[in-house]
């Protein structure tokens, strides 16, 4: 004991562990993630993350269910992103007619040169009128062939016009599309019918389009349109149901999930180390209680508990990480704990130093924990993932914080929304990703600190 | 006799330890490791506490510098009664005494460099404020023991200095806080027979020049000569002579005594009296010991008063005690 290797030899241990190329990736990847988790706390501020997280009228021009751009490789083909083509600063013709009122045209033209048609388009109008406004809606080919949509009456002055879900809009060119090319071997949907090349094969027509709204304003009546054509695909990591970017609530999940996970098992290692101790040290009744409510707690159904907590309880993370931690400190480890540190009791540096007046808080701390603390570490370390997987979990099942954007929350969105079933293998494939990557980073440090700590394991 | 100030008393000292014989018993024995111990230390002088192992030696120094508390009797120090102070008082009696251990490699932890381990005194009392004067003091303690240059040892770890090296950083340890009373438990018996000699030297000079009172705990009786003034012969928890080491070694009273030195006469005279470390037969268990001389299953002149009585004991000769019947005048 008294030519312990771990006298002095924080340095070298540190050194050992950067020799091992596991511990190395390790370490990389935890980087990785911490410049990740600081880059989003400075870029995204939480409240503005969980503002963002929970409205969904901010996202509403954002596409529903987007994989990520990069997706494009898998397919070979250029997806569609998101055309918003708005009126301001687009001079609308307007001529005066008798009454005061006047003759309203806007044409907005816009390019697509996607090799896939986009899942979706919204009209978002903005007016204002006196009565009653009614728009006639045009769509223009890039071949200059003008197809009359609709006539659409604003039910209010913000009013949105879906032209995806228009039945008798979809109905219409359906005939259109038979008229040019006899019967079609496919559904013509409404994103079809505007964007298709007129021939047997279903190919995208690229090219300039445009939508024209004709309309006749009452004296003082303000009209702008915004065209949304939504993409199939959005940014880095795509979007949810509720068109959110998951990019926000994937980068918010690493610092969430990271901190959680560092803090439920450094607390718990520490105060289980604290614990032990106490019962090693002091002995008799206090060791005798802390025996026992370690052997009640080993007995406990830790899971059943936790849910039972957080169902009956307004539950944030901090509860989620309280109840994890006192469910956690009377594990087994106090055992080899205690009998660790009666172990050092009586050594004979202990007895030297009560004779030169060390106080057992002192003795505690200064002589016995610096000592069984070098073996813990690395258990620690590698309990990280543990922890993260249960805090992911418990998110899955619905008992996570409401609040906080979680990898666990995006797990159980995809799920609950049949990402599976339907084919949104990114929703649930991205957190899982990154769940992973944050565990295997500190799986592998935590190993190469096993090694270093037990040289027994070197070997392996 | 002007230096004759009394440092230590003890009167009657009893040390036993409680042992629970099976889960359920009620009834407790007790080990009487330290049954009935008297003598007194002036300040500045040493006392060699002999005897094999298993006669309570270490116990009574741990009892003396109050690492243990015991069960009756009265420890005096300077006067005062510290048999059961508490706290603060406690901890002035731990600035007081100093302890030096066996084992020099167990006696440092291991995760803290020579500096800081004897920092630790310093901290704990709080009597040099400083950083820089607590290197100070840390760093003369480190000459009084001779381990120089001093920078060379300070910010070395434990494991990386020798037997000999470490038992005097251990020295320089029990010292630094000013003690008046060290207790060294058989500081050089687990060193190399090369440096025994050197650290009994220097605990020795040290003793002079600091006026430290000194208990001197060893099982070879050559090397008191040496060191003390006086020498308590201990066998079985009892103290069963005690007179000045000269006087010990050159006329040895006790039947237990004598057993320890060979008759032999030796040519080299520093061997004469070589303690035999196993006299013939047991030492008694102390468990629960029968009331009667502790030496009598071993004693070749034991008779039956030995049997029934355990002895007071009796000044043979002017400060010469005996605790033996043989001694008894009756
Ligand atoms: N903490 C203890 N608990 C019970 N018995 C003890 C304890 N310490 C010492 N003893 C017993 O007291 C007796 C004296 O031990 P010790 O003082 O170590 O003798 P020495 O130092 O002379 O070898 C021994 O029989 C030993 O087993
Ligand atoms: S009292 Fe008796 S048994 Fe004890 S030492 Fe003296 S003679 Fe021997
Ligand atoms: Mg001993």
């Amino acid at each position: 004991m008294s030519r312990s290797k771990h006298a002095g030899g924080f340095r070298n241990a540190l050194k050992e562990v950067f020799s091992y190329k596991s511990a190395l990736i390790g370490i990389a990847i935890l980087l990785l993630l911490v410049c990740l988790s600081i880059y989003t706390i400075i870029t995204i501020p939480l409240p503005e993350a969980i503002h963002a997280w929970r409205s969904s009228e901010i996202w509403s021009k954002n596409p529903r269910n987007a994989q990520p751009e990069w997706i494009e490789i898998f397919y070979g083909k250029k997806l569609p992103r998101t055309i918003i083509v708005s009126s301001k600063g687009i001079n609308a013709s307007e001529t005066p007619l008798e009454d005061g009122k006047r003759a309203f045209s806007l044409i907005l033209f816009f390019n697509y040169d996607y090799e896939d048609f986009p899942p979706e388009i919204i009209v978002f109008f903005n007016s204002s009128y006196s009565e009653k406004l009614t728009i006639d809606v045009y769509w223009i080919r890039p071949d200059g062939e003008e197809i009359r949509l609709k006539r659409h009456t604003l039910r209010r002055p913000d009013d949105k016009l879906y032209l995806s879900n228009d039945l008798g809009l979809e109905l219409q060119l359906e005939r259109l599309v038979e008229s040019k090319i006899g019967k079609a071997n496919f559904t013509v949907t409404v994103e079809r019918g505007l964007f298709m090349e007129y021939s047997k094969t279903l190919r995208v027509l690229k090219g300039r389009y445009g939508i024209r709204f004709e309309s006749v304003l009452n004296a003082g009546d303000t009209l702008e349109a915004e065209v949304v054509v939504y993409g199939l695909v959005y940014g880095l990591a795509g979007t949810d149901h509720l068109r959110r970017p998951l990019i926000i609530g994937l980068l918010w999940g690493t610092p969430i999930a990271m901190s959680f996970g560092l803090a439920a098992s450094i607390l718990t290692t520490v105060l289980s180390l604290i614990i032990g101790t106490i019962s090693g040290w002091y002995g008799g009744v206090i060791d005798s209680v802390i025996q026992r409510a370690t052997e009640i707690n080993a007995v406990l159904p830790f899971l059943p508990i936790l849910i039972l907590l957080t169902t009956f309880y307004r539950i944030d993370i901090f509860v989620i990480l309280l109840s994890i931690i006192l469910l956690n400190i009377f594990s087994l480890g106090i055992k080899s704990t205690r009998i660790l540190v009666m172990q050092i009791k009586s050594y004979p540096y202990i007895e030297a130093a009560q004779a030169y007046g060390a106080s057992n808080l002192r003795l505690i701390l200064l002589y016995v924990i610096p000592k069984i603390m070098p073996p813990v570490v690395p258990a620690m370390i590698s309990s990280v993932p543990g922890f993260v997987f249960l805090e992911a979990a418990l998110s899955f099942l619905g008992l996570g914080d409401p609040f906080l954007p979680t990898w666990g929350k995006i797990i159980n969105d995809a799920y609950t929304h049949g990402a599976l079933y339907k084919g949104f293998y990114y929703w649930i494939l991205e957190p899982a990703f990154l769940l992973i990557l944050c565990s295997v980073s500190f799986a592998l440090i935590g190993i190469a600190l096993e090694r270093t700590v037990n040289p027994k394991l070197k070997e392996l | 006799m002007s230096s004759d100030v009394r440092l230590l008393e003890l009167e009657d000292l009893r040390k036993w330890f409680e042992i629970r014989r099976g889960f359920l018993s009620s009834k407790t024995n007790y080990v009487k490791a330290v049954d009935g111990v008297s003598f007194s230390l002036d300040e500045g002088k040493a006392v060699s506490l002999v005897g094999e192992s298993g006669s309570g030696k270490t116990t009574l120094g741990k009892t003396i510098i109050r690492l243990y508390e015991p069960n009756s009797g009265r420890i005096i120090f300077q006067g005062k009664d510290v048999t059961h102070i508490r706290a603060n008082e406690l901890k002035w009696y731990r600035r007081m005494t100093g302890l030096v251990q066996q084992d020099p490699f167990g006696a440092f932890a291991s995760h803290f460099t020579i500096f800081r381990s004897l920092e630790e005194p310093l901290l704990i009392h709080n009597t040099v404020k400083s950083k820089e004067e607590r290197a100070e003091r840390i760093f003369k303690a480190l000459e009084e023991v001779r381990l120089t240059p001093v920078e060379d040892f300070a910010y070395k770890y434990p494991h990386m200095l020798s037997g000999g090296q470490l038992q005097r950083v251990a020295i320089a340890r029990a010292i630094i806080l000013e003690p008046k009373l060290i207790v060294a438990d058989e500081p050089v018996s687990m060193l190399d027979a090369s440096v025994r000699i050197e650290i009994l030297t220097l605990l020795r000079r040290l003793q002079e020049r600091l006026r430290l009172g000194v208990i001197y705990i060893t099982h070879d009786l050559a090397t008191t000569r040496f060191f003390s003034e006086w020498a308590l012969i201990m066998y079985a928890g009892h103290v069963m002579e005690k007179a000045s080491t000269q006087e010990v070694l050159r006329n040895p009273l006790h039947p237990y005594t004598r057993a320890l030195l060979t008759a032999t006469p030796e040519p080299n005279p520093e061997n004469r009296n070589r303690f035999k470390e196993v006299p013939p037969g047991e030492p008694p268990a102390l468990i629960d010991p029968p009331k009667s001389c502790r030496f009598s299953p071993r004693c070749p002149h034991a008779f039956d008063k030995c049997f029934k009585e355990e002895p007071p004991e009796f000044e043979a000769a002017s400060g010469h005690w005996v605790k033996c019947w043989l001694y008894g005048r009756s």
